[in-house]
């Protein structure tokens, strides 16, 4: 019954005029940088980040919010009608969904993914609505070793998950954490790292690294290659799946739903893991495997429910932990201190409004994206034929901008620039960002519980192998680190490595 | 990455480039850490984290290069290979020109030539459609910034913007 009252209170500031804009304004540049490639999510939360100042704590995050689960539907346009993933948990919705776009199957296809997509994310809400509150009256009892040990996996879990050499990833990891620690230690007042100059006292913002990384290193490197398109010209019809699709597909999406929704829950995990891993799974559970990647709607089906779910399970760590799971997650954190709010067991409790407010008003974004993706697709379309050449140096004038407005300081412009360049080269030496960027963000809040900890156990390690929680999250940690030795779980890691941890 | 041994134990090995600068940052970090007093288990100090993920970071950049040394890994050629490789050194002359004429010239005066200068230089745009993309866009995004967020752009010293 309370969470009846919760909900109904959400929705009352969901409905808000005010709130409905915002989350139209999240929803729909969310499916626009999904659609568009060569800038994803992260990008256009870092850049409409400074925005969210203007309004209220609600409005903003209640945007953020939208354009994360935005580019989840808009990804999957370009993957099935151009075969160029929008962002990256799209990439497994190329293989098949061009495919059944090439045999005159675009329409179901979209449609399919539009439902699955809104399936999966209202799905993936309802349980947001149920296991938050819950998590976050235990949550209240977790100590700071708890919280060490719990972001030590996530980090442990994102390396693990990275594409390539894990000690490239744990390297990654660990320079995130030192460029973390750059400013004021927050318990001595101690400038650390910062060459004397003023501008690095309160440390670097995050906004011009995840610029750097994501935006202006994905821009150096689409320029290395001219990019071709394989845009479908035909006229899309009959969006509405037919009753053999449904029926194909119906397995595939809920398997996909939960799959995605526990995996988003996972720290390092996220949207791009889910949908991979539902492919393989729809793939081993048919009896005709031999369709898949030759246009089968089960392949298009679970990854993009997976995605969704993943999307809306991924707020259940921060909103009840204040631990971001993965970068994106780690862009709303920003969002809610920038507000002066700190995301955590207490949010629920002291800030009511807030929190249901962001979960009403996802299901509005919910039924907007799927009212707005089906009769704009030939929008859409038309969009992606905007040339590669005029797009990228909009998104660098959009970028510098993005990052000027952040701080009204031109120091971070020249900080996203050498992020920039030097994201590109990490790239090409097979370094991923991701770890990186997350670490960065949890780097500050990790060292502040380890001395926390050891503060209060007197110096004592044992403290993180009595508790419960710290124990079991630090010897899983210790399974993902050592388990790459063993050949059979490198195997599987290999298999379900990721381009992006998002 | 296997098929490239015969570039074994040579120094154009991207991979062991990259160790040497994990291991370089590592050692720095170490440095760093000491520097700022590492405190006592009971009462860790500013530079305690700083000192032991310096440490982490030496092994893992350590072994890195044992994985270099011992698999070999592709010259730094053969990760530009069937690359446009100007392309992006372009973009990043272009980027850091902007980056030193920003705070000189002002927001209007900078980011012209370098819309000019990207939609030129790359996949050339002909001139007739990348003049006015470059005037429009910057000039409509300091209008919206200026006029409607009320957020100000750097203007330089003759103070245009």
């Amino acid at each position: 019954m309370d969470t009846l009252i919760n909900v109904a209170h959400g929705f009352g500031i969901a409905l808000l005029p005010v709130n409905l804009v915002y989350c139209f304004i999240g929803v729909f540049i969310g499916t626009l940088v999904g659609v568009l490639p060569g800038i994803g999510p992260i990008s256009a939360m870092s850049l409409l980040l400074p925005v969210t100042l203007s309004g209220t704590p609600e409005s903003g995050i209640i945007m953020m919010a939208g354009i994360y689960y935005g580019s989840m539907y808009g990804g999957s346009t370009t993957s099935i009608l151009v075969n160029i993933p929008g962002e990256a948990a799209s990439v497994v919705t190329c293989i098949d969904g061009h495919q059944m776009a090439k045999q005159g199957r675009a329409g179901p296809a979209l449609g399919i993914s539009a439902f699955g997509s809104f399936i999966a994310g209202t799905f993936a809400l309802v349980a947001l609505m149920l296991v938050a509150p819950s998590l976050a009256s235990v949550a209240i009892a977790f100590g700071p070793a708890d919280y060490f040990s719990l972001m030590a996996l996530g980090l442990v879990v994102l390396t693990f998950l990275t594409q390539g050499s894990m000690a490239k990833a744990l390297l990654m990891a660990c320079i995130g954490i030192v460029l973390g620690l750059i400013g004021l230690d927050s318990i001595t007042a101690q400038p650390r790292l910062t060459f004397g100059r003023i501008e690095l006292i309160d440390g670097i913002g995050l906004v011009p690294v995840v610029m750097g990384l994501f935006g202006v290193a994905e821009v150096l490197l689409n320029t290395e290659q001219i990019i071709k398109r394989d845009i479908i010209n035909a006229k899309i019809t009959q969006l509405f799946p037919s009753k053999e699709d449904w029926k194909a597909s119906t397995g595939p999406v809920a398997r996909g739903t939960i799959l995605g929704f526990f995996l988003g829950i996972l720290p390092g995990g996220g949207a791009v893991i889910s949908s991979f891993a539902s492919y393989a799974l729809e793939k081993r559970l048919s009896k005709t495997p031999e369709r898949f990647g030759n246009g089968a709607i089960e392949g298009v089906a679970g990854p993009e429910a997976a995605n969704n779910a993943a999307a809306g399970g991924a707020f259940i760590p921060l909103m009840t932990l204040g631990i971001p799971p993965n970068v994106v997650m780690a862009l709303l954190l920003g969002a809610f201190v920038i507000h002066g709010l700190q995301p955590g067991p207490l949010l629920i409790t002291q800030n009511p409004g807030l929190f249901w407010g962001i979960v009403a008003s996802m299901y509005i974004g919910n039924v907007m994206l799927l009212v707005l993706n089906l009769p704009l697709i030939g929008m859409w379309v038309q969009l992606l034929k905007l040339p590669y050449n005029i797009l990228f140096p909009l998104i660098v004038l959009f970028t510098i901008i993005g990052v000027y407005c952040s701080s009204n300081n031109v120091f971070d412009v020249y900080v996203m620039i050498a992020f920039g360049v030097i994201g590109y080269f990490m790239r090409k030496l097979g370094y991923e960002p991701a770890p990186l960027v997350l670490a960065f963000v949890l780097g500050p809040m990790l060292e502040n519980n380890l001395r926390k900890s050891l503060i209060l156990s007197q110096g004592d390690l044992m403290t993180f192998v009595t508790r419960p929680i710290s124990a079991t999250c630090l010897a899983l940690a210790v399974v993902l680190l050592v388990g790459p030795l063993l050949p059979s779980l490198r195997k599987k890691r290999e298999l379900v490595a990721l381009d992006e941890g998002v | 990455m296997s098929n490239n041994s015969n570039v074994k134990f040579r120094f154009n090995n991207s991979e062991l480039w990259g160790g040497l600068i994990g291991l370089g940052l590592g050692l720095f970090v170490i440095r760093s850490g000491l520097k700022l007093k590492l405190g006592t288990i009971n009462d860790p100090g500013s530079g305690y984290v700083l000192f032991y993920t310096g440490i982490l970071m030496c092994l893992f950049a350590a072994s890195i290069i044992v994985a270099s040394l011992t698999e070999g890994g592709p010259t730094f050629g053969s990760r530009w290979e069937n690359a446009r490789w100007t392309k992006p050194l372009i973009v990043i002359a272009c980027l850091t020109a902007f980056a030193f004429s920003l705070d000189t010239f002002g927001f209007l005066l900078s980011s012209i030539p370098l819309m000019v200068l990207l939609l030129r230089l790359i996949d050339p745009v002909r001139w007739s459609l990348a003049i006015p993309i470059a005037v429009i866009a910057p000039l409509g995004m300091w209008w919206v910034l200026k006029r409607l967020l009320l957020i100000q752009l750097p203007s330089g010293i003759f103070e245009i913007g």
